[in-house]
């Protein structure tokens, strides 16, 4: 027992711990200031999103070299933790250790290895960042990260330094035999110094470790804290869910809706600011980062938290983010899927919409059009409701009139399918192969309504719940159970949105439907010979989990191939977040780039399961004049059965 | 001294039924200030004389019609004086808070806010309220406030009027409107537009596709994200017909469309539909423009 190093010890762990509690409790208080949010059901999802992306590093191990360097380092320093105590108790008494734990044999070898593991790691990690540079970087504090790692390596360095001079003091308290790298440099360690050094390292241990514990939260590294706590209460259910605002609650003068400043994020919001880590995974994959545009989600997240940061009362656009950010982004998700501490981009993306709609009547002006047609007509092209069901004319659908009793499925056709030419031919598809399957269905015709998903992504929630009380009425008065649907935006809404307005339905999309059938045997299929390429819907594949049933369907009608960025990691047609009612001003256009992406896996069609990919990616096909047909699943299946039904008909005049 | 309003005004009937309006908004007395006090215009210059005028006449709200021009003035009147400002309003309870009802949205939203001010700056949504009969606001001596004016407040001023080009008709008001699409094929290909559009006294129009590709400016650009048009006549020459671009000719009276291909939406679409090359149709139709000319 060393008293003067018990009472420096103590001196030091005071005054690291008052550093750290002063930062970490101004940012506890900013967490605490956010306005409400639901966050605390389903617990149950919520531990279950922690054991897989926080202790499983599923996010991170999607990238195979940064993941696994950052599963070792993150690993390693659990397996690490006890080794704090017993440093500090090592300081204070030489011959003494953790009681029990301290004197393992498989403990002693756990830590030498993962020191190790940590030491690869942490190498690892500066080879890309110093050698490989990859482009997600960019705009992130580099310095930070750099003095972060190198305080890592010198705690793994002291901590191997540390025990190997123990062993060759003969201090261990574990068999020397179960720590193999430290006995190994102890060899090397039989000098007149090596007491000194003994005590320097264990000195040099504790003291980085106290560093790097008061530097934290004063560091994009915060996120060694926080990302647990951000995924814990990030979303488990409804993904393609947007938080709905309560316009009939009792408002003060000051009435706001959405983001103006720092003081209108929610605290789930806050916590994500301060959560980020710069690592730039978001922007990595964003649609529109990826085609030149001024969007970086990363870059969006830490514009935000600066200003938060800051104390400024300035709006935050344009002083934390441009304008032209707010209106970059197509809603994909792709990058809320991608983060690894559970930043949810999008809410923060609306919520700075919804103020500059609904607050500022700032936004680009061709969207006015839209907001306006939605409201007045309907459907966002101002098209009159009574041509609604014209698409259907000759299908011999039954269009449900109000006190009808409900079919079984009520297929809810949308406003492209409706009315756009290029996007019908899915509904009619669709129409037919549910007679073909005998399936007991009607559509709303002029009593179905723009579910107001294009409104609620530009920001006007106003126009979005009005449609959405009107339509969740007629649904409910028709007593309709199951939906079908072609549109994945329209799947979403109803599906994950609608409940909140009373409306709880079972809907699938046709995709899944018609898989069903074709499983069931309602529907035969032959498999023709062209190659298809299935473009995944954002709202489909991603929000949605929607991405077996399709592939099933374009396995059935011909060769199937897939893209390089595929399922849960597709790539936006462009359409998203109300952009199909926005010009595309900067950057390359997002179609374009999808579609040659498809074009280069040489298939001749571009499968599609949504209206909006279908008139953006045929619209990608003309301005590239790439060789690809771009169809609905439902159309192509309709061939496969038209296919079968002949090579049937064909096999019995043979027979006969 | 009496409680007055002060008005700014300008030609045309939304200003006369504001002033009509800052009747209800003191003792009845109502001074003028017109917006071409200053020649040519001048915002800001305006924006300090109603500021000055204001404070001499000890004004209880400043109002102005919510035109262009009123809403440009009033949000600089605004700025440099930090008192409350509501665009656009139909109706106003002035007491100690006023409670003023405003259209948002172009008018599919009322909002009713409270402004607290002793001097409350509002413009008056056109055509929103009525203006009846009465001897009009007292008109302001401007001049000594015109003398005063700094000249930094005329920094901002109308230098020239430009007429847009193709006659001063914008593509909106055209009676005709001649576009191309894709099937144009070039920025050059638009030659032959443009030459019909011309001999029709027309204007040039495009789709979406044309401007992405670089050939013709957004304004050119016909839909739901461009210019909405009403022609009489509407030549549609190698333009597919998606929905988005419908959007905006959907209130052309007659729709010719020119397509190589019979199976485009347009030609469904469409009164009169060509199938052909519109290299040779479109020349072929301005050849015989000018022989019977």
């Amino acid at each position: 027992m060393n008293p003067i190093a018990a009472g420096v010890l103590t001196i030091v762990m005071i005054a690291a711990v008052a550093l750290f509690g002063r930062r970490a409790e101004l940012i506890y208080r900013l967490i605490r200031k956010g306005k409400p949010v639901a966050r605390f059901d389903d617990i149950a999802g919520r531990a279950r999103a922690e054991a897989v992306v926080v202790i499983g590093q599923s996010k991170l191990l999607q990238r195979m070299v940064p993941g696994l360097m950052h599963a070792a380092i993150f690993w390693g320093f659990i397996a690490l933790l006890p080794t704090i105590f017993i440093a500090m108790i090592g300081i204070v008494d030489q011959h003494a250790t953790l009681p029990w734990l301290g004197r393992q044999g498989w403990y002693a070898l756990l830590v030498d290895v993962f020191a190790a593991v940590v030491l690869a790691g942490v190498i690892t990690a500066f080879v890309i960042r110093k050698v490989q540079r990859p482009r997600r970087f960019a705009g992130s504090h580099m310095r930070e990260a750099d003095l972060i790692l190198a305080l890592i390596a010198g705690i793994v360095i002291s901590l191997f330094l540390w025990h190997a001079s123990q062993i060759a003091l003969g201090l261990n308290e574990y068999p020397a035999a179960w720590a193999p790298i430290s006995s190994l440099v102890a060899q090397g360690l039989h000098h007149s110094w090596t007491p000194y050094l003994e005590r320097g390292a264990v000195w040099a241990h504790v003291l980085l470790i106290l560093g790097f514990l008061v530097y934290l939260p004063y560091s994009k590294h915060l996120h060694i804290f926080l990302a647990a706590v951000n995924v814990f209460f990030g979303r488990t259910r409804a993904r393609g869910r947007l938080e709905p605002i309560n316009f009939e609650a009792p408002m003060d003068a000051d009435v706001r809706f959405g983001a103006a400043t720092a003081a209108d994020l929610t605290w789930k919001q806050v916590l994500d600011t301060v959560s980020c880590t710069e690592c730039g995974r978001c922007q990595d994959v964003c649609p529109a980062f990826n085609t030149g545009k001024e969007l970086s989600p990363k870059l969006l997240i830490m514009g935000l938290r600066d200003q938060l940061l800051s104390g400024a009362t300035a709006p935050l656009v344009p002083n934390a983010v441009t304008d032209n950010v707010v209106w970059d982004c197509v809603t994909c998700g792709a990058c809320v899927r991608e983060c690894p501490v559970g930043i949810e981009h999008i809410d923060h993306i609306v919520d700075l919409r919804r103020n500059l709609v609904m607050v500022e009547s700032r936004f680009p002006d061709e969207a006015a059009t839209m907001l306006r047609d939605v409201d007045r007509a309907g459907n966002p092209w101002g098209k009159p409701q009574s041509d609604r069901a014209h698409w259907a004319d000759g299908l011999g659908v039954r269009v449900l009139d109000a006190g009808e009793p409900a079919p079984d499925v009520l297929f809810w056709v949308g406003c492209a399918p409706s009315f756009d030419e290029r996007a019908k031919q899915a509904a009619i598809s669709t129409a037919k192969l549910l007679k073909e399957a005998a399936v007991d269905f009607a559509i709303l015709g002029p009593l179905e309504s723009c579910t107001g998903d294009p409104a609620r992504r530009m920001g006007d929630e106003y126009t979005f719940q009005k449609q959405a009380k009107q339509n969740v009425s007629t649904l409910n008065e028709a007593k309709v159970k199951k939906i079908v649907t072609t549109c994945p935006h329209c799947f979403n809404t109803i599906g994950n949105e609608y409940a909140d307005f009373g409306g709880r339905y079972e809907v699938v999309h046709h995709t899944e439907f018609l898989a069903e059938l074709v499983r069931e045997g309602k529907l035969k299929t032959l498999a023709g010979d062209r190659t298809i390429t299935y473009h995944d819907s954002c709202y489909l594949a991603r929000h949605n989990d929607v991405r077996d049933a399709p592939r099933e369907l374009a396995a059935a009608a011909g060769r199937a191939v897939e893209m390089p960025r595929n399922r849960e990691r597709t790539f936006c047609c462009g359409a998203g977040g109300a952009r199909m009612w926005m010009e595309e001003r900067r950057g390359r256009p997002i179609n374009e780039e999808r579609v040659r992406e498809a074009a280069g896996t040489g298939a001749e069609t571009l499968a599609v399961a949504c209206p909006f990919c279908t008139v953006m990616l045929d619209d990608g096909v003309r301005t590239t004049g790439a060789k690809l047909q771009v169809i609905d699943l439902a159309t192509l299946l309709s061939e496969a059965v038209e296919r079968r039904r002949a090579r049937d008909s064909a096999v019995s005049t043979t027979d006969g | 001294m009496t409680a007055t309003a002060l008005v700014l005004m300008e030609e045309g009937e939304p200003s006369e039924q504001a002033a009509f309006f800052a009747r209800g908004w003191g003792d009845g007395t109502v001074h003028s200030v017109g917006v071409d006090a200053i020649k040519p215009y001048a915002p800001d210059a305006i924006a300090a004389i109603l500021q000055r005028a204001a404070d001499d006449l000890k004004a209880v709200a400043v109002l102005a019609a919510g035109t262009d021009r009123g809403n440009d003035v009033m949000a600089r009147l605004a700025a440099r004086t930090g008192l409350p400002f509501a665009a656009n309003i139909v109706a106003a309870d002035p007491a100690d808070a006023i409670e003023v009802t405003r259209q948002r949205w172009g008018g599919s939203l009322l909002e009713n806010a409270i402004l607290i001010s002793d001097r409350p700056l509002v413009t008056v949504a056109p055509y929103a309220v009525k203006a009846g009969n009465w001897p009009g606001p007292i008109a302001v001596d401007v001049k000594r406030y015109i003398a005063e004016l700094d000249p930094r407040d005329m920094v901002v001023q109308v230098k020239e009027h430009i007429d847009p080009p193709g006659g001063g008709v914008s593509l909106a008001e055209a009676k005709v409107v001649v576009s191309g699409g894709r099937g144009v094929g070039s920025k050059e290909g638009f030659a032959i537009i443009e030459e019909l559009a011309g001999l029709l006294g027309g204007r040039v129009g495009c789709s979406r596709v044309v401007t992405s590709a670089g050939w013709r400016p957004h304004t050119d650009q016909v839909g739901q994200t461009g210019t909405k048009i009403s022609p009489d006549i509407y030549i549609a020459c190698g333009i597919s017909g998606a929905t988005q671009h419908m959007a905006g000719c959907k209130g052309a009276k007659r729709i010719l469309a020119i397509n190589a291909d019979a199976e485009a939406p347009i030609m469904s679409l469409a009164d009169y539909a060509v199938v052909g090359d519109l290299k040779e149709v479109v020349p072929a139709i301005s050849a015989e423009i000018r022989k019977n000319k």
